[in-house]
């Protein structure tokens, strides 16, 4: 059976292509992922840390919600961003 | 930076930079890499009873963002982890009663500990010899990667356990597979995880390679899928009791979500062997972190 051929190789015409998508990826998606953290930091760190001190079972729920936004969300609105402007 | 909820000052270019090595090393090779984050979390300062709950937070955001490219390469087998998960969550169980019933003798650091050591060495030899060796096949006999491991794989033989009911897993290219050797995969892997008191990603990923025969990029990504199930379940508990920072793990998923977005990109550039190869060195690296832990 012939050896599958995977794009390793930089001499791949599809490796170039590749490393051209995902570096436009994270060009988006890492100041995305950076800013949302600065706003979270900046406007919910204090009702933050009043819901843990309450103890109510919501700061549980948010934190879960919170991290989902991060990674999710924001990894959408990178792909969309990405089709948006033509480079996907 | 001052994070309240947990009481510290930590530097949060750490912390991110933590996560971001952590979050190649799951999106590359599916692991959780609590065994990782979780110490450099206590040596910057974190609480302990702040270390657990706030990597499971940030390992379930990584965690869900290395899953879903994984999903958009065709990587992640649902209908495989959706099984596991059914024997996982019992085995955590079984492991945890097992730590229950060794507390009264006083030393179950230590028992855990050198079985931690035991199993990781185990796991890691394995791994490297037979990626090793399956490379070697590769080059000198021309077969596929995977087909090496149909053929020559010692665990692999126990797919042909024919035990009814039966389940096909046409995403992994697994034809017909016995559901009870994927609930025993998941309970072993579930008593390990529970009686190690780590996520099980470095367990998982060799036992579905080796036990099912699941081609390596569908195990990095299925296990993967499970984290987020099992990590997202602990991140609520763990909430619930107050010993979740989200500042930190916020901190920490910045990198990660990062880093786990290259690791998966470079799993599109390394053969199976060659990721279990690499793969093969983290149970060392566990296993000598652990006993620094014992011995100081």
């Amino acid at each position: 059976m012939p050896i599958k051929r995977k794009s390793n190789d930089p001499s791949d015409p599809s490796f170039k292509p590749l490393m051209r998508s995902l570096a436009l990826e994270l060009c988006i998606y890492a100041p995305l992922v950076t800013v949302y953290f600065i706003v979270v930091l900046h406007y919910a760190k204090e009702p933050l840390v009043q819901l843990y001190q309450e103890g109510s079972t919501s700061y549980a729920f948010i934190t879960l919600i919170l991290i989902l936004v991060q990674g999710v969300l924001l990894e959408v609105f990178t792909s969309w961003m990405l089709r948006r402007i033509g480079l996907r | 930076m001052e994070f309240p909820i947990a009481g510290v000052i930590v530097n949060p270019f750490l912390l991110a930079g933590t996560g971001f090595i952590v979050g190649i090393l799951g999106g590359f090779l599916g692991v959780g890499g609590g065994f990782l984050a979780g110490p450099l979390m206590f040596w910057a300062g974190v609480p302990i009873d702040f270390v657990v709950g706030t990597d499971l937070a940030h390992m379930t955001g990584k965690s869900l963002v290395a899953a879903r490219s994984h999903r958009a390469l065709g990587h992640v087998d649902i209908r495989l982890a959706m099984l596991m998960v059914l024997g996982t969550v019992p085995g955590v169980e079984i492991g945890a009663q097992i730590i229950e019933a060794l507390k009264p003798r006083g030393n179950t650091e230590q028992v855990v500990g050198i079985f931690y050591v035991i199993i990781l060495t185990l796991i890691g030899s394995f791994t490297a010899w037979e990626s090793m060796r399956t490379i070697r096949m590769k080059r000198t006999e021309h077969i596929d990667a995977q087909d090496a491991v149909e053929r020559k794989g010692l665990l692999y033989q126990s797919r042909l356990f024919r035990i009814p009911p039966f389940v096909s897993l046409p995403v992994s290219g697994v034809g017909e597979v016995s559901v009870w050797a994927i609930l025993f995969v998941g309970l072993l892997t579930g008593v390990l995880a529970g009686f190690l008191g780590v996520g099980g990603g470095f367990l998982r990923m060799p036992l579905m390679v080796y036990a099912l025969g699941i081609p390596t990029h569908v195990a990095v990504g299925t296990d993967l899928f499970e984290i987020v199930i099992s990590a997202g379940y602990g991140t609520l508990s763990h909430a619930l009791k107050g010993n979740v920072d989200v500042l930190i793990a916020l901190t920490m998923q910045t990198g990660a979500a990062i880093g786990a977005q290259i690791g998966v990109a470079a799993t599109r550039y390394v053969s199976g062997p060659g990721i279990r190869l690499i793969f093969s060195f983290l149970p060392f690296l566990a296993a000598a972190m652990v006993l620094l832990r014992i011995a100081f």
